[in-house]
């Protein structure tokens, strides 16, 4: 899928108002499932549409989106998947990623 | 999040054929700028809509018009009168067109696959019972009209990638031939990359035997004929990976080689267990 197709399915969740963050790998750092640039709604009830790399690195940052929707700020989440090798089902790639989380809608706080 | 405007005007830009980037601002010590957006285009022209100062608009155009220069999605530390900006900038660069010549088996994945890799694809075919959006749902453009004509004024770019699979190894020939002449005018850095021609090698050799006299100033470096990677392809669906895992090969400037060949002993392979705060 190429992006502007992700932005046209962001402004569609935009329009209908639904409470949504959006998740966008911004700089990676040795080996990571997915390069710089890949990106993910996330949905209040926990549904994604897209991946940044799956596994539980997706899952910390799933988690971290509900706080960035609730509170309508965006944040910075750096996904670390250098620890360990043969923990759960993480780390296997060994690199760390840099996501930037948004909100969809955003509350200004100008 | 981007606004539709931002959204209308990147849109705009992309149907335009222009390159353009979408920047975000990822830190500022003024947590109301985290998360605001705002256009470049490759001219320089910086779309805001957050009114930022004539100076900080400059800096950005400063540090952010390189990276769409190089077409490279990335984030870049911008510092700026004592403070410390980070931008992601994302490019969106134009798409590489795919050319399929040829509406038959083959070209209908090779379409499909090609556009779900991110290509701008046209099929082209001289018979309109072939032609036709209903074959070819994914393409972006199904043109008909002879081979001659459309490859006499189709624009080409090194981001061009052609494909000849047509009915019958004259017309790939001939829309060949109309490529290498307008390819002899331009330096071999402004050529296609890659124009790919399905045939055995008996008739590739037959055609080779006349065009090397026809074309002494084109060195057919960018000519694949047989098409594909050898994977031993046979069905059409076979057959488009194959096509297009070489077009990737290609265009990424890559191998084409099995990953594993980097890893010459999985014995000898050494695993260091890294903590954190080391």
């Amino acid at each position: 899928m190429n992006n502007i197709d992700f932005y046209k399915k962001v402004m569609s969740v935009q329009n209908e108002g639904i409470k949504a963050a959006v998740a966008t790998i911004i700089g990676t750092k040795g080996s990571t499932p997915r390069r710089t640039g890949a990106k993910m709604i996330i949905f209040a009830d926990g549904e994604i549409y897209g991946t940044i790399g799956g596994g539980c690195g997706e899952g910390e940052v799933i988690e971290k989106s509900f706080s960035v929707m609730d509170q309508g700020i965006p944040a910075q989440h750096q996904v670390d998947l250098t620890e360990g090798l043969f923990y759960e089902d993480g780390g296997i790639c060994g690199g760390i990623m840099d996501v930037f989380i948004e909100p969809i809608h955003q509350i200004n706080i100008l | 999040m981007i606004s539709h405007q931002l959204y209308e005007l990147l849109s705009e830009a992309l149907s335009k054929k222009q390159d353009i980037a979408l920047i975000t601002i990822t830190k500022h010590p003024d947590l109301s700028y985290v998360g605001s957006k705002f256009l470049l285009h490759k001219n320089g022209l910086l779309v805001d809509e957050n009114q930022f100062s004539l100076g900080l608009q400059s800096k950005f155009i400063e540090y952010c018009l390189p990276i769409l220069k190089q077409h490279k999605t990335k984030t870049v530390p911008i510092p700026y009168n004592e403070i410390q900006i980070e931008c992601y900038v994302e490019v969106f660069p134009v798409p590489s067109h795919l050319i399929v010549a040829g509406a038959g088996h083959v070209s209908e994945p090779v379409a499909e696959i090609g556009k779900m890799l991110g290509f701008y694809v046209t099929v082209i075919d001289d018979r309109q019972k072939f032609a036709n959006d209903e074959r070819f749902p994914f393409a972006d453009e199904v043109v008909c009209s002879s081979y001659i004509d459309f490859f006499r004024n189709v624009p080409i770019t090194p981001e061009t990638y052609i494909l000849l699979l047509t009915r019958g190894h004259k017309f790939d020939v001939v829309s060949l031939q109309e490529l290498l002449k307008r390819e002899e005018h331009l330096e071999v850095k402004d050529r296609t990359k890659y124009i790919g021609m399905i045939g055995s090698r008996r008739r590739i050799s037959g055609v080779f035997e006349q065009l090397k006299s026809e074309f002494t100033d084109h060195n057919f470096i960018n000519i694949y004929s047989p098409v594909g990677l050898d994977v031993g392809a046979q069905t059409p669906a076979e057959i488009a990976i194959s096509i297009l895992a070489e077009i990737l090969k290609i265009k990424n400037a890559s191998s084409g080689n099995s990953l594993k060949e980097k890893i010459s002993s999985y014995s000898q392979l050494k695993f260091r267990e890294r903590f954190k705060n080391e």
